[in-house]
């Protein structure tokens, strides 16, 4: 047979680098309940969609070259539903999927290539960091550092990770670097590894404090979700690039429209409380408001009292920030401002129109807000807010106080913003006001606090709002998803075919 | 099992407890009610649990971060 010989070469390398670091670790990594960095691939993957680039590139030093196959990090191009995405698939049976010189230069080429084409990166991170001995000393620590575009983020594209195991040095920066990252409940995120940690500062670490996945979905709020399993972990990929843009170019893909979609939106008088000292929970008035099963929050166990979601309505995908009374009593903290701002620098990016839903006492403020410097996140908040060039709208629902009034979306803020009949809008709660203004207090003479209420109150209504034309209308909120969908359909910047200026486009990735 | 401290997220004052001790809760069920900025805010169990000790009293101020409850999970 012609070429026999470089068949079967062929066939021998292709059947070595398919194999991993062999069956004695494949077989360690399945009992751990963990699929492998191929299987993953698989699963990720339409059928038959994937090639691989790099299946033939080995760790550089001479001894290495049959003990690493892919060097450990499996990179290529493949379809999710149908649309491109490049993918790096650690594999931690080959030297811990350690990073090296070759395979960064993988990551890195797959990285551009993706940038270029418009297409998501997806990375499923499970690796010990930086290989040794092979970035020991000048030579090794030297040769790295290579890219100097390797940590720049311009979000020409979405970045999404998956935490599937230990994600330590590079899999934890490039998770940093990603706009939504899932973690399996049983694997840790650090800049190193408890062990190493130890070491370094001679203190017994607990490596769910250092790296778990309740310190980074709830303390951290890198994190959005923490799953049982890979499957999970990369469904929740798949849903979220489903509401996005390939690239920054580009509008979200539209979905059809669930039958019986408007209905939900008919329960909100039974899901707000009147009273306004009730709290309830702002996700499941969101629900109501985007298209059935459509809901998918992000960061939802971290900074409560704001909530943020992605969704859909009469199938164009949406943002949606809301204070939630539920946590906190709705009143934004820091961690709530550095949150909106990772928010409407995601939907800013990626040409997705903003809802924002109001109902806040106002910030928190306190000694451990301004230790936290609350004044300079709610200023970020309000900046990305101005610098988001997508549409936006917002809907001041039971009550919207001070400064916090205006980082909701309030008056020019948003280009439209409703009022619901109920709202009350003014400097701070008329209650709290007039023990402020008056320093009068309830408790010593309740006839004047009364009157004094009423004072502050007065002209603080959604007709007074619509009054001044800040609220450019005043709504029953049964009528708010109708609104919502009428208003989307209107401001879709015709003149740029509905793609925004991006100016959060380099916005820091963490907070 | 692990033990896990409730902590208040808020300033204010403990306005109804609602679980008792020794009851088993699931993720999100509510411990107990505070009033704070003149609302009622509820303080719900981050995770399933059974509440092994309450550490405050209705009518009790409490500060941001003060302990409330112990969780066994």
């Amino acid at each position: 047979m012609a070429f026999e010989k470089y068949i079967t070469e062929h066939e021998r390398r292709t059947a070595r680098a398919l194999a991993m670091g062999g069956k004695e670790r494949l077989e360690k990594q399945a009992a751990l309940g963990r699929l492998n960095a191929r299987q993953r691939i698989d699963y990720l993957f339409d059928p038959g969609s994937f090639i691989e680039i790099g299946r033939f590139a080995r760790g550089e030093p001479r001894g290495d070259w049959d003990k690493t196959p892919a060097d450990g990090k499996v990179t290529g191009y493949g379809r999710i539903n149908g649309r491109e995405a490049a993918v790096v698939s650690h594999d931690i049976t080959v030297k811990s999927a350690s990073s090296s010189p070759v395979n960064v230069r993988k990551m890195g080429h797959v990285r551009r290539t993706a940038i270029a084409n418009g297409v998501p990166l997806v990375l499923l991170n499970e690796s010990s960091g930086a290989r040794i001995p092979d970035t020991m000393g000048a030579i090794g620590t030297g040769t790295l550092g290579q890219d100097p575009t390797q940590f720049i983020r311009m979000r020409e594209i979405p970045y999404v990770a998956a935490v599937l195991g230990p994600a330590f040095g590079t899999a934890c920066w490039f998770t940093q670097l990603s706009d939504f990252v899932v973690m399996r409940k049983d694997a840790q995120l650090a800049i190193s590894s408890p062990k190493v940690t130890e070491i370094a500062i001679r203190q017994k670490i607990d490596p769910m404090e250092l790296s778990g996945w309740r310190m980074q979905t709830e303390v951290t709020g890198k994190v959005d979700y923490g799953v049982d399993t890979d499957e999970e972990a990369l469904d929740l990929l798949k849903s979220f690039l489903s509401y996005l843009p390939s690239h920054h170019n580009e509008l979200p893909p539209r979905a059809a429209v669930p039958a019986g979609a408007d209905e939900p939106a008919q329960a909100l008088l039974e899901l707000v409380p009147e009273d306004r000292a009730k709290v309830y929970d702002m996700r499941k008035v969101a629900a109501a408001l985007c298209d059935p099963g459509s809901l998918f929050a992000l960061k939802d166990r971290f900074a409560k009292a704001a909530f943020t979601a992605l969704g859909r309505i009469d199938g164009r995908a949406v943002g949606i920030l809301g204070s939630n009374p539920m946590f906190k009593a709705g009143a934004l903290d820091a961690d709530a401002c550095d949150k909106a701002c990772t928010f409407f620098v995601l939907c800013d990016s990626f040409n997705i129109p903003i809802v924002i839903l109001a109902d806040t006492p106002g910030f928190l403020i306190g000694v451990e807000g301004e230790r936290r410097k609350a004044p300079g996140k709610v200023i970020n908040m309000m900046s990305a807010l101005q610098m988001c060039t997508v549409p936006k709208f917002s809907i001041v629902m039971r009550k919207s106080y001070g400064q916090a009034y205006l980082n909701m979306g309030g008056t020019r803020n948003t280009d439209e913003m409703l009022a619901w009949y109920c709202a009350d809008v003014g400097f701070m709660d008329p209650n709290v006001g007039v023990n402020v203004v008056y320093g009068v207090k309830r408790e010593e003479d309740p006839q004047r606090f009364e009157q004094l209420v009423e004072e502050i109150r007065r002209d603080s209504s959604a007709y007074d709002l619509a009054g001044i034309f800040s609220a450019v209308a005043v709504i029953d909120p049964r009528e708010s998803r109708r609104w919502l969908a009428r208003l989307l359909e209107l401001h879709q910047r015709r003149l740029t075919k509905g793609i925004g200026k991006h100016l959060l486009s380099g916005w820091p990735t963490t907070f | 099992m692990a033990r896990e401290t409730i902590k208040a997220e808020i300033t204010g004052n403990v306005w109804k407890i609602v679980a008792q001790v020794d009851q088993d809760l699931a993720e999100q069920e509510t411990i107990l009610i505070m009033e704070s900025m003149k609302m009622e805010v509820p303080v719900l169990a981050p995770v399933k649990g059974r509440l092994k000790e309450l550490l405050v009293k209705e009518g009790q101020d409490v500060s941001e971060g003060q302990d409330l409850a112990i969780l066994e999970t």
